[in-house]
């Protein structure tokens, strides 16, 4: 048995860097907490360029419950690389603020969690980690203390509350059908147990990481706290926690292959794909609108995820569309942050304004479509891809229908960035977050463009 | 071609310049084209220097050069290729000198008649080189005689053609009348070394071809007889002295012609350049009296001196050349057109020295001007020795003949002078009519014909472009009407569905939590009962 600490230096990376961050908020005096963001993010970075050598080594198991795989090296690599930019966003945010050294702590254990969530191959570790995912994002809702905050991180609270329990019962119960919680001895159990009692136990299994993607059923805070939270919460909220819930659902299904697997995923990612896109026809609010746009996505990333152990092309496109998404999604919301305004109406001529903060707009938007060269757009062709490999041609023709009809209001914000603005001039904007959005909007592009050698690579 | 001059010839060889890799096109300087660069430089320079005194500005100089260097390329031009392009910047550049005086819309209007019927001709021209091409395989003008036999007679036709049409010979004389309208220098240098000269110069270098048809020597000796006669015949009835000369020119080219036609390509070379000599005299000599109002002892001895040679009197230059044109000569009919034609010359030569007994004013003549006319009244006079046995002439006028040409051409002269008073019929101070009846046979036609075209693409292939346009709309409309609504509709529809799924679809989103709890558990259910299905 493998008990090297070494093979999990990332992850011990940020977690020494949020225990540091939070030792020295204590003793710092209000306006020299920034140091703490420095600290994270130094721990951040540390936590990627380790996570990039570990991932030129072979496979290997750690602990029993920690699968060093390709799966686990892109969600550390994406999960550290967009919290990093999260990070950045937020320092913005809560520059002097009280509790300012917590945010980023509970931003790093967060993260840390997610990661967990994503590498482990054990139900137990799983329920560890969605809590350890979950609880500072809960916190981190309500951290401005008002009205829509305190809301949006008890509904936040609530929700996840109700389905980590269900989750648990799934996992009470399918450990008693497979004696054993670690996923290979999940697949012998399966093979001579009741059907009716797999299906109950995975369902219910399935509620929790579910939550932690929002996707149906697990999807009714999305929209309400990313309207409510602080928009760097947001942004992360709907980011990263959801890179970490793919790569579990994904390595569950490939690894313990439940009988009505393909199917049971294909219809909830239907089902999430098209209410996403309804739902975001009528938003006058771009942060609720985005945030019926991440639903969506999460339909569109639960089709590789369904077809997981039934084609080779399922785990590219999974890894591939995560990163995708989480650079893009990062980027649309950074504009969120630069711009200042919640209302469709206020990014009216924000291409005149300031023209490079409303091109990264237009090219996170128009990647969050699918447009080549963003990487969405790769991500969607191995998407495509892999449910007509997986033999689920309708699902591929639900999931572009859908495309199709996301243009609407992803257009509906693309082409008042064209227009006039009448009436006051707006605030400029926020620098930071302007930076972040470049930056975002340039690696959407590069990850497209590049995307031959990156899976050639791989 | 002499012995003597043949040695001289010898010491230089002909001078060759590529142009085209593969077509062997390119410059010559050889036994025909020395003679006439010498000439044209010659006159160049004695019309120049004249030109110069009178105070023309540098719009002249650059067209009357570049003028003088396409007649330059033309007569050294080895292929039909350089000569076309050598005979179309000369026909460009007479365009720009005959309507010199922009200003003037009636000169403009005789520039363009000149220019478009030169232009005509010229299609001739185009037509040989394309059978060239077809029927030789090769655009060199020493191979155009070994073409085939179709072949060869189109090329000759073309050359004819065209070359009767630059050299103002019948029936295109008329445009000659019109490019009188040019400066005096001008005509000095278009009438004598240039332009007019190129068409009979042609003849003369393509001698061969004529000769391998048969019909086409005996046409151009024809064409270039009955033109000198009867341009003799409109020049001595012209009152105004340029047109006089105009009509000379289309006369004396007329010799030059016939000389190509009958083979006497030495005699016609000699009285080429003779004739140059003589007419850009002539020309500057008139240009004097118009321009100054006036005369000078200097331009009256020229012009006597040149036009009696014009008139052939003996020993002068033109007597010697145009006798040894008519000794080659084989026909007798035409010998005796050609003798008719002499005489007429003669006495319009008399005519044109009428001119002297008119009083005028003394004025007084730039040096400039006056040692161009003496020069050119010098060779003119002298131009001759170029017939005499031994120099170009490879057989000298029979002596018989000679003498009673140089006898007719006195006496000629002399009865002119003394009458004073010649006949001047309507047809030949009218040129015939030759324009009238250009414009009557061919332009009047070609607009016609022009215009019934103009009226067929307006009508069928406009009016079908037109009705394939109004097909386009009443289908379009028919598309609009029945097919668009259909289509429109089902997007409509296809909106207001999506709209109200949309609608729909936001109203779990009830904000309330005890609501959200529900619908989870109810999807979770059914999500148990799909997985049971489907396991």
């Amino acid at each position: 048995m493998n008990e090297n600490p070494a093979d999990l230096a990332p992850e011990l990376c940020v977690l020494i860097a949020a225990v540091l961050g939070l030792v020295n908020g204590l003793f710092l005096p209000r306006t020299r907490q920034w140091r703490v963001a420095v600290i994270c993010a130094a721990g951040l970075v540390a936590g990627l360029a380790v996570a990039g050598v570990a991932a030129t080594r072979p496979d290997l198991m750690a602990f029993d419950a920690f699968e060093i795989d390709p799966v686990t090296h892109v969600t550390r690599i994406v999960v550290f690389g967009s919290t990093l930019l999260v990070v950045i966003l937020a320092a913005g945010q809560v520059r002097d603020h009280p509790r300012e050294s917590e945010h980023y702590t509970l931003i790093l254990l967060s993260a840390l969690g997610t990661v967990a969530l994503g590498a482990t191959s054990d139900l137990l570790v799983l329920v560890a980690a969605y809590l350890l995912a979950s609880i500072p994002a809960y916190a981190l809702a309500g951290f401005g203390k008002d009205a829509p905050g305190t809301e949006a991180a008890l509904k936040y609270y609530l929700m996840g509350a109700l389905l980590g329990v269900v989750m648990l019962g799934g996992v009470t119960l399918l450990f008693g059908v497979g004696r054993g919680t670690a996923y290979p001895m999940l697949r012998e159990g399966f093979a001579d147990a009741s059907p009716a009692v797999v299906a109950v136990g995975v369902v219910a299994l399935l509620a929790g990481p579910l939550f932690k993607a929002g996707a149906v059923p697990g999807h009714f805070w999305v929209p309400d706290v990313t309207e409510g939270a602080p928009p760097a919460v947001a942004a992360f909220v709907t980011t990263v926690p959801k890179i970490g819930a793919f790569a579990a659902l994904y390595r569950f299904g490939a690894e313990t292959s439940p009988g009505g697997w393909a199917v049971l995923v294909a219809v909830i990612a239907a089902v999430t794909m098209t209410l996403g896109n309804l739902a975001a026809f009528g938003q006058d609010n771009v942060r609720r609108l985005l945030a019926y746009s991440t639903v969506s996505q999460a339909g569109y990333l639960l089709v590789p995820v369904a077809m997981a152990g039934r084609t080779d092309l399922a785990e590219p496109a999974v890894l591939y569309y995560l990163a995708a998404y989480a650079v893009t999604n990062v980027g649309a919301f950074a504009v969120v942050l630069a711009a200042g305004r919640d209302d469709l109406a206020g990014y009216t001529g924000l291409l005149r304004r300031s023209p490079l903060l409303g091109l990264s707009l237009v090219v996170c938007l128009l990647g969050l479509v699918g447009t080549p060269p963003t990487a969405v757009f790769v991500g969607k062709v191995l998407m495509f891809g892999a449910a007509l490999d997986g033999g689920h041609a309708w699902l591929a023709v639900v999931a572009a229908v859908n495309t199709v009809a996301s243009v609407f209001y992803y257009l509906r914000w693309i082409i008042p960035l064209f227009g006039r603005r009448t009436g006051r001039p707006a605030p400029r904007p926020a620098r930071g977050a302007s930076t972040v959005a470049v930056v975002a909007a340039v690696l959407s592009v590069l990850l497209g463009v590049g995307s031959g050698i990156a899976l050639t690579a791989s | 071609m002499s012995a003597a001059l043949r040695g001289v010839w010898g010491v230089v060889p002909p001078q060759k310049a590529g142009m085209i890799p593969g077509w062997g096109s390119g410059l010559v300087v050889d036994e025909l084209s020395v003679f006439l660069l010498v000439t044209l430089a010659v006159v160049l320079v004695a019309v120049l220097a004249y030109a110069w005194a009178d105070g023309y500005g540098v719009r002249f100089h650059a067209l009357m050069l570049l003028f003088a260097a396409a007649m330059a390329v033309t007569v050294t031009a080895s292929d039909l290729l350089l000569l076309l392009m050598g005979w179309e910047v000369m026909g460009a550049m007479s365009y720009a000198l005959i309507g010199y005086v922009w200003s003037d819309p009636e000169r403009v209007r005789s520039a363009d008649v000149a220019f478009l019927t030169t232009r005509a001709a010229d299609m001739g021209l185009y037509a040989a080189a394309g059978f060239a091409v077809a029927g030789a395989h090769s655009l060199k003008l020493d191979d155009l005689a070994t073409a085939n036999a179709p072949w060869r007679d189109l090329i000759a036709a073309g050359v004819v053609v065209a070359a009767l049409g630059k050299s103002a010979q019948l029936p295109f004389s008329f445009w000659l009348s019109r490019a009188m309208a040019g400066p005096s220098p001008v005509s000095a240098l278009l009438h004598s070394a240039a332009m007019v000269v190129a068409g009979a110069y042609l003849l003369l270098r393509l001698r061969p071809l004529l000769d391998a048809t048969g019909w086409a020597a005996t046409t151009v000796s024809w064409a270039g007889a009955l033109t000198a006669l009867l341009l003799g015949a409109v020049a001595l009835a012209q009152r105004d002295l340029k047109q006089l000369l105009a009509a000379s020119t289309c006369a004396q080219i007329g010799f030059m012609v016939l000389a190509a036609g009958a083979g006497a390509v030495d005699g016609g070379t000699a009285h080429l350049i003779a004739h140059a000599a003589v007419k850009s005299l002539l020309f500057l000599c008139a240009g004097v009296w118009l321009t100054r109002r006036g005369t000078h002892r200097v331009v009256d001895v020229a012009f006597g001196i040149g036009a009696v040679a014009l008139a052939g009197v003996p020993p002068l230059s033109l007597w010697v050349t145009k006798d040894e044109v008519l000794a080659g000569v084989g026909s007798s009919a035409l010998l005796a057109v050609g003798f008719a034609a002499s005489v007429l010359s003669a006495a319009y030569a008399g005519k044109a020295l009428l001119r002297l007994f008119q009083a005028a004013e003394r004025v007084p003549v730039p040096l400039a001007q006056r040692i161009p006319l003496a020069g050119l009244a010098v060779a003119g006079a002298g131009l001759g020795v170029l017939g005499l046995p031994g120099i170009l002439g490879e057989a000298g006028p029979v002596a018989w003949e000679s003498a009673l040409a140089g006898a007719f051409a006195v006496l000629t002269v002399g009865v002119v002078v003394a009458v004073r008073r010649v006949p001047e019929p309507a047809w030949a101070l009218r040129w015939f009519w030759l324009e009238r009846a250009a414009l009557a046979g061919v332009v009047r036609p070609g607009f016609a014909v022009a215009r019934a075209l103009a009226r067929f693409d307006d009508r069928v292939v406009d009016g079908a472009v037109e009705g394939v346009a109004r097909g386009g709309r009443w289908t379009a409309g028919l598309a609009r009407r029945r097919v668009e609504l259909r289509v429109d509709g089902l997007v409509g529809a296809v909106g207001r569905a999506a709209r109200g799924l949309a609608a729909l679809a936001r109203r779990p989103q009830t904000g309330q939590v005890h609501l959200y709890f529900a619908q989870a558990a109810v999807v979770l259910a059914v999500l148990v009962l799909v997985a049971v299905l489907a396991g």
